[in-house]
């Protein structure tokens, strides 16, 4: 069981006494913040009951408890167990010993960022720190095995290890990590040029489907989420931000509320919001919504959906787009093909719906603020709790909490820390716990963006692609959260999918003359990160319209792409498997029909299969999918199956129902009756296929969210004969069942 | 906030060091946000923050979008001579602005 | 012990050195252009001058640091100019102040724009014509631009 929070709150003696026994050894080697190796910590870092830090990667308890550290955030998708798992594997314990620890913001940054950079997104919680948390597993192991060798004076190279036992076969004897772990603390950390990592092939917990280590106690009730905190003496607050963004708090009357029960106070949050304190949340609440508030909405009360839409349409055909990729001259190809296929597809802005809102609780007083939060990177919030508050770092401290869902909204965005601080600074001393109601949530998200794409094929007499241009026209996210990251005006951000070179995201066909634009459209609604973020939209549009292309020509969809793929033998490798799997080409029962998808994202190849069958007023089933990704080194090939259901899911949810309108600019679906999720009985059994080619870190948690709405919009395209070219299916006279 | 704002003790001994902070309301835009339709808003920052006592030039600033919004500056000057401290900036409009503030010298 | 002895990372330099391969590989330094248009090619030491600012920074929209450079600021010996540059910014050069010996003490408080995780280095140019440097690093937690690659 992770020991986290609860530990850390109420046993605020052992916090202390990790970061002062680190501040009284000199906190070790100065590595470099860059260099998060935390291996050089020279001295013996006693930690309580005889626990013995070996590395802070890794201390070991006399009962043989391995605790290992984990610095990146656990929102369900796994990362805990999965670097444990890597650690666990270089350390040569034994895995039923296992137990992790999350050292909080505060420590790391007392100890110099020994445990580096603690953000958790992009996919990259496992491939971006399995380097460095594999050497400090393998060091911890050095040093035991050192330790073994000075007692016995023999030489460390004579010295066996495995399950936690060190032996030496020589002289018969053999010792375990918990007896010599003091011991090997005191060492000096091994040069990490001398660490050898194992290779993956021969993995033993690692690459295995191990059984998570924070299952259970979400099943027992032990399981404290930062929305359900309580500590002595808390407040609740309830906040209402002005629901036209870009409009401003006038005035609120709170006299009106002053007599209600519980009732402690209306605050001024900031110039577009207002919260209700009281002694409990419902009754917060209710004072928040019998408060009388003046709103100034400003001049973005006028907008809406279809203005939004006209804005997204002029760019489709303007002159100021910019060419992410142009090879050949798709224009001129385009223009003397046998045929032409067009088609225009749009997609609207989406909320992440975290199933836990947006929350946090903070105590604030003359020396010291802290607050409780369940965050994607707890440095990030540690730096909005310390310019919020206006107390420097080292007098603030965040506890983090696992993630009731994340998928990017929990990340760079830290409003909700800034808003807890500003009510908390209002009754010092007193924890105020901040909790977004689900309206709220849904109406100030930093949403998936809104977009456009107008595509053009031409074919050859012989049915070969002869050109390809594609335009979209939509919302920058990093127009809205970091402008200065545009270089030259190119946001190539929003092309997310469509790269010609290799990396992260690699286009996977070869197209002889190929234009593919970007026309930046921004409105008044902020935008950000989610789950997958520009890969979700840019695989309907690529692989939707490469379907509408394959038809035309005549061609089976399978085959029309594989004759484009011959250059990208990993995008080809996961189609070919889902493809397999799924038995395409093979007779389906009747009213079945396939659709597939191919995409990269996040350093991992995706492709999938859906059988779906469609009823006459529209009533569609999704019957299977089956889902291939190449993520190079599987850590939990259970986890990932895991993380490929949770995607259907969530990719599902956003293909049937998912949508955020804008009337009179406001944000419209505010909660789960308007903003649907998939039930249960309309999931679609999952099949997972794991290619294995090892020989790279693929991230997991979003490439497959990719090819979930345009395999299924593909099988839908089969069934009916014709295509879909908007999101959500509930528009398009779809309903699922 | 008016347009700026300078804010010194009002009263010093002779030789004292006091400190001065400034403070000008100004967007400080960097030239790299976009509108709505997608083109770049032209920068316009606050270029040059000139403090004068006594009509000597005591404090100069050459600034740019690096500068967060509302530029800040806090210094130190001498108290020599009771007068007066004028600050002046420029911006890259041509936008100029102006804000004074007593100072008494005693001995 | 022979063992330890061979176990045991030379701790000191030599072995900062090799635990920083990160740091201590030939990346040009991308100050050295900005740091020579501002000192005409002349020397800059180390030292006299620090940067106090948090090493945790939320957005980079509005860091507050401080700038300090040990001198008497007498007329014979004071601060001229100093310079502040940015490694990751768009535009490298932050500010150039121009101070002299009617200031009493060369500091000076501001804030910062920061685009991303970075070093910010000042350079001060004393009445005498020497030049010295401060830096310090900044983690500015970015608004989750990882799907960048």
């Amino acid at each position: 069981m992770n020991k986290t929070i609860r530990d850390q709150a109420t046993n605020l003696s052992r916090r202390r006494f990790i970061i002062g026994s680190a501040a009284a050894a000199g906190g070790g080697l100065a590595l470099g913040f860059k260099v998060p190796s935390g291996i050089g910590t020279a001295a013996a870092q006693t930690v309580a009951n005889g626990a013995a830090e070996v590395n802070v990667w890794v201390v070991v308890k006399p009962d043989e408890t391995c605790v290992i550290r984990i610095a990146r955030s656990e929102m369900g998708q796994g990362t805990l167990t999965g670097l444990a798992q890597l650690v666990a594997e270089e350390l040569e314990c034994d895995w039923k010993n296992v137990t992790t620890e999350s050292p909080t913001p505060g420590q790391n940054h007392a100890r110099k960022r020994a445990w580096g950079d603690m953000s958790t997104g992009g996919s990259r919680g496992i491939r971006g720190s399995q380097d460095y948390v594999r050497k400090g597993g393998a060091a911890a192991r050095m040093m035991l095995v050192q330790a073994a060798a000075d007692l016995w004076q023999v030489p460390a190279g004579e010295v066996g290890v495995a399950n936690g036992v060190i032996t030496h076969a020589g002289s018969g004897r053999s010792t375990t990590f918990g007896k010599v772990a003091g011991a090997a603390a005191k060492l000096t950390a091994p040069d990490p040029k001398s660490i050898q990592l194992k290779d993956p092939k021969d993995w033993k917990i690692a690459g295995k489907a191990v059984k998570r280590l924070d299952t259970a106690d979400k099943l027992n009730g032990e399981k404290i989420y930062a929305i359900d905190l309580k500590l002595p003496g808390m407040l609740h607050a309830a906040i209402k931000a002005c629901p036209v963004f870009g409009g401003k708090l006038v005035s609120f009357d709170e006299a009106k509320i002053a007599g209600r029960p519980g009732v402690r106070r209306a605050v001024k949050v900031d110039d577009s919001a207002v919260a209700v304190v009281a002694d409990t949340w419902w009754r917060a609440k209710s004072g928040l919504e019998a408060l009388p508030i003046v709103w100034d909405e400003g001049p973005n009360a006028s907008q809406s959906s279809a203005l939004i839409a006209e804005h997204l349409k002029q760019g489709l055909t303007a002159n100021d787009a910019f060419a992410g990729r142009q090879e050949g001259d798709a224009l001129k190809a385009i223009e003397g093909a046998a045929k032409k296929i067009e088609a225009v597809y749009s997609t609207p802005f989406l909320a992440h719906a975290t199933m836990e809102p947006m929350n946090c609780t903070v105590r604030i007083t003359a020396d010291k603020a802290e607050v409780w939060v369940p965050t994607q990177n707890g440095e990030a919030s540690l730096a909005a709790l310390s310019n919020a508050s206006g107390l420097p770092l080292d007098k603030c401290e965040v506890y983090k909490h696992d993630l009731g869902g994340g998928f990017g909204r929990r990340g760079g965005t830290q409003d909700y820390v800034h808003q807890g601080v500003a009510i908390a600074k209002q009754f010092p001393g007193v924890p105020v716990k901040l909790v977004w109601s689900r309206e709220e949530d849904q109406a100030h998200d930093f949403y998936r963006p809104i977009s456009q794409c107008r595509l053009v094929a031409g074919l050859a007499a012989d049915g070969k692609l002869v050109g390809l241009h594609a335009r979209v026209s939509g919302q920058s996210i990093n127009a809205y959260l970091n402008p200065a990251a545009i270089k030259d005006g190119k946001d190539v951000r929003q092309l997310q999918g469509y790269a010609k070179d290799p990396g992260d995201a690699q286009l996977g066909y070869t197209v002889p003359n190929l234009l593919i634009e970007y026309a930046m459209r921004n409105t008044h609604v902020p935008v950000g990160p989610w789950r997958g973020v520009n890969t979700n939209q840019n695989a309907v549009y690529m692989e939707c319209f490469m379907d509408e292309v394959a038809r035309a020509a005549g061609t089976d969809p399978l085959e029309f792409r594989r004759a484009l793929m011959q250059g990208h033998p990993k995008h080809l490798g996961v189609l070919n498997a889902a493809a397999a799997k799924a038995g395409w080409g093979t007779p389906l029962p009747a009213g079945v029909h396939r659709g597939l998808a191919q995409f990269m994202g996040y350093g991992s190849y995706s492709a999938a299969v859906a059988e779906v069958s469609v009823g006459n007023k529209g009533e569609v089933k999704v019957h299977r999918i089956v889902i291939a990704i190449d993520c190079g080194h599987a850590v939990n090939p259970g986890q990932i199956a895991a993380q490929v259901e949770g995607s259907v899911a969530y990719g599902l949810s956003a293909t049937f129902y998912g949508e955020v309108t804008v009337e009179k600019g406001r944000m419209t679906e505010l909660n789960f009756h308007t903003y649907q999720i998939l039930r249960l009985a309309s999931m679609p059994k999952v099949e997972t296929v794991i290619v294995p080619t090892h020989d790279f870190w693929g991230g997991v948690g979003e490439p497959t969210i990719s090819v979930v709405a345009p395999s299924v919009l593909n099988a839908i395209h089969a069934a009916t004969g014709k295509p879909v070219r908007s999101l959500p299916l509930k528009n398009q006279g779809f309903t699922v069942v | 906030m008016a347009l700026a704002r300078v804010q010194l003790p009002a009263a010093a001994k002779r030789g004292e060091v006091v400190e001065v902070r400034v403070a000008i309301k100004h967007a400080m835009e960097t030239g790299f946000r976009f509108d709505n339709d997608g083109r770049v808003i032209p920068r316009n920052v606050v270029t040059s923050i000139v403090c004068r006592y006594n009509g000597d030039e005591v404090f100069r600033a050459e600034t740019g979008s690096g500068i967060a919004a509302n530029p800040y500056m806090q210094f130190y000057v001498v108290a020599d001579a009771t007068g007066e401290f004028v600050l002046e900036w420029i911006d890259d409009a041509g936008e100029r602005g102006m804000e004074r503030a007593a100072l008494t010298v005693t001995a | 012990m022979p063992s330890r002895r061979q176990f045991v990372a030379a701790i000191g330099g030599l072995a900062a050195a090799q635990l920083l391969p990160a740091l201590a590989s030939a990346q040009p330094d991308p100050f050295a252009p900005l740091i020579a248009s501002f000192t005409g090619g002349a020397p800059v030491r180390q030292g006299r001058v620090t940067l106090d600012i948090p090493s945790l920074a939320d957005n980079g929209h509005a860091v507050p640091l401080l700038i300090k450079v040990e001198s008497v600021m007498s007329a014979a010996d004071h601060v001229r100019r100093i310079t502040l540059l940015s490694e990751k910014n768009p535009r490298p050069v932050i500010a150039t102040f121009h101070l002299g010996p009617r200031n009493g003490r060369a500091q000076i408080a501001t804030r910062v724009r920061l685009n991303g995780a970075q070093r910010l280095m000042a350079i001060a140019q004393l009445s005498d014509g020497t030049f010295w440097s401060g830096s310090a690093e900044v983690v500015v937690t970015t608004t989750a631009c990882l799907d960048d690659s």
